[in-house]
């Protein structure tokens, strides 16, 4: 499984959905990743994520992580219920940009 | 001193350079975008003559004749035994008749391109041996035209173009050329993963760009562009099927050029047949015309080219047919039974080594020989080794530290980050008694080290045992319970991030009494435990489940509550741990 990328108004969203679990989180870095890598601002769509585990969150914190080095943006757009319950109790929606949507991000900047 | 690979990404979509990469590329005097490999100005208007309609031939005729090398080269290759004309061709108006404006435009383009870089242009770089793939690739796509119905000397111009966004790439980071054997060793799909790594970009990015900005026709940008992703839904069906010429044409090529010739020409088989309904057979047939044909269309295109391997020496190498033909039934029983047996000596191997991981973790946490009153806990894996931990400790005559933490992932690198942390809170608990500070201490050493994103939620605390006081600090940990004899106290969600994340983070700490109740923390994995009737525990689930064993002497209640939760099969999908904290004894 592969997820998909859409270059949009500077930014690459890369859109997570289902269920974002051991066996797919791999994907789900290398996509995060790869856009970084080609110096790309990167905005994650997770409104269609149904639940995620810790490694799923852990790919999310390494792109954090690889564009605060890299002074690149990387926020979270249109985060489901099941994923910000996640983010919610381990206080990561402190540590991450999460705006409703692309255009929420482009109307009230970084 | 070249761009860099991040200026290069930073080449927008519509072929411009970067407001702010021109700049700084003038102002600091160096490559300025003039100096960027592209066709000469001449062919770019020839080019895009040709795909004016109506244009008058005498027009074209003019403007190929501005340019008297490239009319040599023109009438040169028209009448080449690769591209054969019906007749011999020997002025330009001629050739302007004879070949019409679409094969003329395709031909200008070749010349200019194979003439855009000179030969010594990227120091310590032979630019013949990134031709002699291009040429590759030139042929093979135009081997394909007849199976996708479309023009062979565009397929051959979509073929030699496809690439030429990684000779930029090399053009822009001339220290990079040392990783040539590499690149042209692998597929074309991990060369694009290498591309990211070297460059930042990859050549079909930089392909689009710049063949938007030359102004190319619609069908070659495209092709340059989608050849590893497929075009956008509105593109027409022609320049679909070119992309898919070009996307089969780069597997075609590296069938002979790259390491794992097999996987290639397997990898071929099923894009020909997957795109145009070729059988293996027919698919084998065209790889070795490409083979047959490089020579000639070098000679033609007067490129330089080494020896070039047959199909059948590539396949010799592969070892494919010798695989099929030449394996008897017994010797493929033979070597069927040493390869089990080689996974089995594996296999007992790994087994080996994860009994003495799990021996080694175990004695990490507290020794169960040794109980201290009033406090408990238990760990189960879902796997041989644990990401999840817990420990206690005396800290004086009645306070007790504690901790318990949950690595993300599981499995042994989440076991072996469990093992430094535990460490770390054994090591610097001893010195630090104030919870808060302990986890921002330990924050920070991880953070240093962490890798892949890893991080570790985490509860720890002190309980004072004569007075019930509890100190306690969460780093993104689940919510703390608070329980009475009969229902939930009070809860402690984390008011801070998982270690690992950012190195200054704060964890405030929260000083509660225990009143003669329970704390109880514990992992995800608790919260996930699936019930008999296959539903997941969860917050409310777990509440009562804690209420209902409340009684049970404390050492036996952490595996009474996980026996009630695992389930009749005890299968467990993550690591799970518990521990209690009774309050003043």
């Amino acid at each position: 499984m592969t997820f998909p990328v859409e270059d949009k108004q500077g930014f690459s969203v890369v859109i997570l959905n289902g269920e974002v679990d051991l066996n797919n989180s791999p994907d789900a870095r290398k996509v995060i990743l790869t856009c970084l890598k080609k110096m790309k601002h990167v905005m994650v769509d997770l409104s269609n994520v149904e639940y995620i585990d810790s490694s799923g969150v852990a790919s999310l914190v390494e792109g954090f992580q690889y564009a605060r080095t890299n002074n690149l943006e990387f926020g979270l757009i249109g985060v489901s219920e099941a994923a910000m319950s996640v983010l919610r109790l381990a206080r990561l929606d402190q540590v991450f940009k999460i705006y409703a949507s692309l255009e929420d991000r482009l109307e009230n900047g970084s | 001193m070249p761009l860099t690979g991040p200026q290069i990404a930073q080449i927008n979509l519509f072929g411009m350079l970067d407001q702010q990469v021109m700049e700084e590329t003038v102002r600091e005097d160096l490559v300025r975008p003039t100096d960027l490999p592209a066709p000469p100005k001449d062919a770019i208007r020839i080019v895009q003559a040709c795909s004016r309609p109506g244009v008058d031939s005498r027009d074209l005729a003019r403007l190929v004749a501005n340019d008297p090398v490239l009319t040599a080269e023109l009438l040169r290759i028209s009448n080449s035994a690769y591209f054969g004309l019906v007749s011999q061709v020997k002025s330009v108006s001629r050739a302007v008749t004879v070949l019409g404006n679409r094969a003329l435009r395709n031909l200008v383009l070749c010349i200019s391109m194979r003439d855009a870089l000179r030969s010594d242009a990227i120091p310590g770089f032979n630019i013949d041996v990134y031709w002699e793939d291009a040429l590759r690739r030139a042929v093979s796509a135009r081997i394909l035209a007849e199976l996708a119905r479309l023009d062979p000397e565009e397929c051959f111009t979509a073929g030699l173009l496809q690439d030429f966004g990684l000779l930029v790439l090399l053009f822009l980071n001339p220290d990079k050329v040392e990783h040539w054997d590499r690149l042209s060793e692998s597929t074309p799909e991990e060369r694009r993963d290498i591309e990211v790594d070297l460059f930042h970009s990859t050549h079909d990015e930089v392909g689009l760009t710049l063949a938007h900005s030359w102004d190319l026709p619609m069908d070659l940008a495209y092709a340059m562009g989608y050849h590893h992703e497929t075009p956008p839904e509105d593109t027409e069906y022609q320049t679909r099927q070119l992309c898919r010429v070009a996307t089969c044409a780069d597997w075609m090529a590296s069938v002979y050029r790259c390491a794992d010739k097999r996987s290639a020409i397997q990898a071929v088989r099923n894009l020909l047949a997957e795109n145009f309904d070729a059988s293996a057979e027919h698919s084998d047939y065209l790889l070795q015309q490409v083979a047959e044909s490089v020579a000639e269309a070098a000679t033609a295109m007067g490129l330089r080219i080494g020896e070039q391997a047959t199909f059948d020496q590539v396949l010799r190498e592969a070892n494919l047919r010798l695989a099929e033909e030449n394996l008897s039934y017994q010797e493929l029983t033979w070597r069927l039974e040493q390869a089990l047996g080689e996974r089995d000596r594996y296999a007992e191997e790994l087994n080996r080594e994860l009994d003495l991981a799990r021996e080694v973790q175990q004695s990490l946490l507290p020794d169960a020989a040794v109980r201290l009153p009033g406090i408990t806990g238990l760990n189960l894996s879902a796997k041989a080794v644990s990401g999840d931990f817990f420990d206690y400790y005396r800290v004086g005559e009645h306070k007790l530290a504690f901790c318990l933490a949950d690595v993300s992932g599981k499995g042994m690198n989440a076991a072996l980050l469990m093992a430094k942390t535990a460490s770390l809170f054994r090591c610097l608990g001893k010195g630090i008694h104030d919870p808060g500070k302990l986890l921002a201490m330990i924050n920070r050493e991880i953070f240093e080290t962490s890798v892949r994103g890893m991080f570790v939620t985490m509860l720890a605390g002190v309980v004072d045992q004569a007075s019930g006081e509890v100190t306690l600090a969460s780093a993104g940990h689940l919510p703390a319970l608070h329980m009475g004899c009969a229902a939930l106290i009070d809860e402690y969600p984390a008011k801070a991030p998982p270690l690992g994340i950012s190195p200054d983070s704060l964890f405030p700490n929260e000083t509660f009494d225990l009143q003669g109740g329970c704390l109880y923390l514990y992992t995800d994995g608790l919260l996930e435990a699936r019930m008999d009737d296959g539903q997941r525990l969860e917050r409310d689930g777990l509440i009562r489940v804690l209420k209902e064993y409340a009684s049970v002497a404390l050492s036996e209640r952490p595996r009474a509550i996980t026996d009630a939760v695992v389930g009749t099969d005890g299968v467990l999908e993550d690591d799970l741990t518990l521990m209690i904290i009774e309050g003043k004894r």
